[in-house]
């Protein structure tokens, strides 16, 4: 038996499909958005936070962000060995870990990399939160480490020459070498309790970040090649740790959907009376 | 579906795509924001709703075929539309829900304004370097050793350009140093990123505060090269008058 179609059915069920396509499309995650952000995703089970060459790292989005050398302020330099780095973030709820991964074609003890974020609500400078003229500035709140500490270093500075030690030590840092590659993954507590020293990590909020590099490779002079204030450097993007997963958007719109459709048919049915 | 809509659809269609690709081609315009367009929009067809109900015969004329098409009497390929129309509106207006309830990925946008006004000591402030050929060249050499880095030939594109955002000003571009006064360049190089006011977001500019390492003198010279090898002239009150 031949199916008996109604005219034009075909098409508009065509449209709507592509509409529904375009929905779907608009839902997806920009993961792939370019890099002014790094997305920490909210991972269940072990953080990768003291190893960063995990296999977790691989379903970590990546950002990748270009450095400069550091010509702000004095003293500069004019060419830097890492002109760009990788980024790619995880937490579990309690713990954000980082990881940063550039090219170094050499191992040295004075490699070092730094993870630099704003404290609080107030802005701060990205060159050390040195004070502005028009605006006050707040602190700044810096992760970092050297190839031969061998782990994290939690600072704090505001403005040129006050860089120093937390009181209290909240990062840890790794770091591993492979193939001219440094791998270098930061960790800490999404919040602690020293609000005036750390940034604050809250789930589905951007924070201001930015980074620094530096290659530890010993020159004639017995000096590193890039030290203090000669370093790669970026100034601030952003950074978020994503919220858990929230579907209400969904059930609003569906409530939407069944209201719109609800007054479709009442209209429908009373212009129908009408006539 | 009744010629009497047609006008009204029409003029809508026109003004939609007036707002849209004529009005940013404008001279001294710019794209209009997707809001005020839908707001443009909501007024025309509130002026056509308005209109076309002054009189009762206007009011049936213009809403008859509307109606007609709702409860699928125009018939035809009419009533194939009216079920588009009928699964489309449900949709859309799901769609506007999930996106002003859902949680942007977007960062924050950020409305920084470029060329912040000036304080008012370094308004009008006029060159007292004479504009000879040595002292140009004196100003290039500065420009070379201190600027190009970052703002290149001239054209924003310097070596140590790429890790920062905002990025280092081009000099040929003719919406910088060619709309600005030299007293506006003394201040900012001067001053550097972190003179801001806090529209410029200070926090984000790598400017350098040139005042610790130059002389007013030097920079006035600095002003003179950058203006002369981007080959521009800076805007002056007689211009701007």
């Amino acid at each position: 038996m031949a199916r008996v179609r109604r005219p034009g059915t075909s098409w508009w069920v065509g449209a709507v499909g592509l509409v529904g396509l375009c929905v779907a499309a608009e839902v997806q995650p920009a993961y792939s958005q370019q890099s002014v952000s790094v997305r920490a995703a909210l991972v269940k089970g072990t953080l990768p936070a003291d190893d960063p060459t995990a296999a977790a790292w691989a379903t970590a989005a990546v950002s990748e962000f270009p450095m400069s050398p550091q010509v702000h302020w004095p003293v500069r330099i004019t060419d830097v060995t890492a002109k760009s780095v990788k980024v790619r973030g995880l937490h579990d709820g309690t713990t954000v870990a980082i990881l940063l991964e550039y090219s170094d074609p050499s191992e040295d003890p004075d490699d070092a990399a730094a993870l630099e974020f704003m404290v609080g609500d107030t802005k701060a400078h990205f060159a050390h939160g040195q004070p502005m003229a028009q605006v006050e500035g707040g602190p700044v709140n810096i992760w970092y480490w050297k190839n031969k500490d061998g782990k994290g270093a939690d600072l704090g500075a505001k403005g040129f020459g006050t860089l120093k030690p937390h009181a209290h030590q909240d990062v840890k840092a790794k770091g591993v070498y492979q193939g001219g590659v440094w791998k270098v993954v930061f960790s800490r507590p999404l919040s602690t309790e020293h609000v005036a020293d750390d940034t604050q990590f809250k789930p589905g909020t951007f924070a201001s970040i930015a980074f620094a590099v530096w290659d530890g490779k010993k020159m004639e002079t017995g000096l590193p090649k890039e030290k203090g204030s000669e370093k790669a450097i970026s100034s601030w993007w952003y950074f978020r740790a994503d919220a858990p997963p929230d579907y209400s958007p969904y059930m609003y719109a569906l409530l939407a959907v069944a209201l719109a459709l609800g007054f479709e048919l009442v209209l429908v049915r009373r212009l129908k009376k009408g006539s | 579906m009744g010629g009497v809509l047609v006008r009204p659809i029409i003029l809508t269609v026109f003004i939609y795509l007036f707002l849209k690709f004529i009005v940013p081609n404008l001279p001294h315009s710019a794209p209009l924001p997707s809001s005020l367009i839908f707001l443009y929009l909501m007024l025309t067809t509130a002026g056509i709703v308005i209109f076309a109900t002054l009189s009762g015969a206007s009011k049936d004329a213009f809403f008859g075929p509307i109606f007609r098409f709702l409860t699928g009497e125009s018939g035809g390929a009419l009533s194939s539309a009216r079920y588009l129309v009928l699964a489309l509106f449900p949709l859309l207006v799901g769609w506007q829900t999930y996106g002003s309830t859902a949680s942007s990925d977007a960062p924050p946008g950020e409305n920084r304004t470029i060329h912040p006004a000036p304080p008012g000591e370094y308004t009008g402030l006029s060159n007292p370097v004479p504009k000879t050929l040595d002292n140009i060249n004196y100003g290039k050499g500065l420009y070379a050793s201190r600027c190009s880095p970052c703002h290149g030939n001239f054209d924003g594109k310097g070596f140590a350009a790429a890790g920062f955002t905002p990025p280092p000003a081009n000099f040929k571009d003719p919406t910088t140093i060619a709309m600005l006064q030299e007293s506006y360049l003394f201040w900012r190089i001067k001053k550097g990123g972190v003179g801001l006011p806090v529209e410029g977001m200070p926090w984000k500019t790598a400017m350098p505060r040139w005042e610790l390492e130059m002389s007013d003198e030097d920079i006035w010279k600095v002003i003179m090269g950058e203006y002369d090898g981007a080959g521009q002239k800076p805007r002056t009150w007689d211009e701007s008058e």
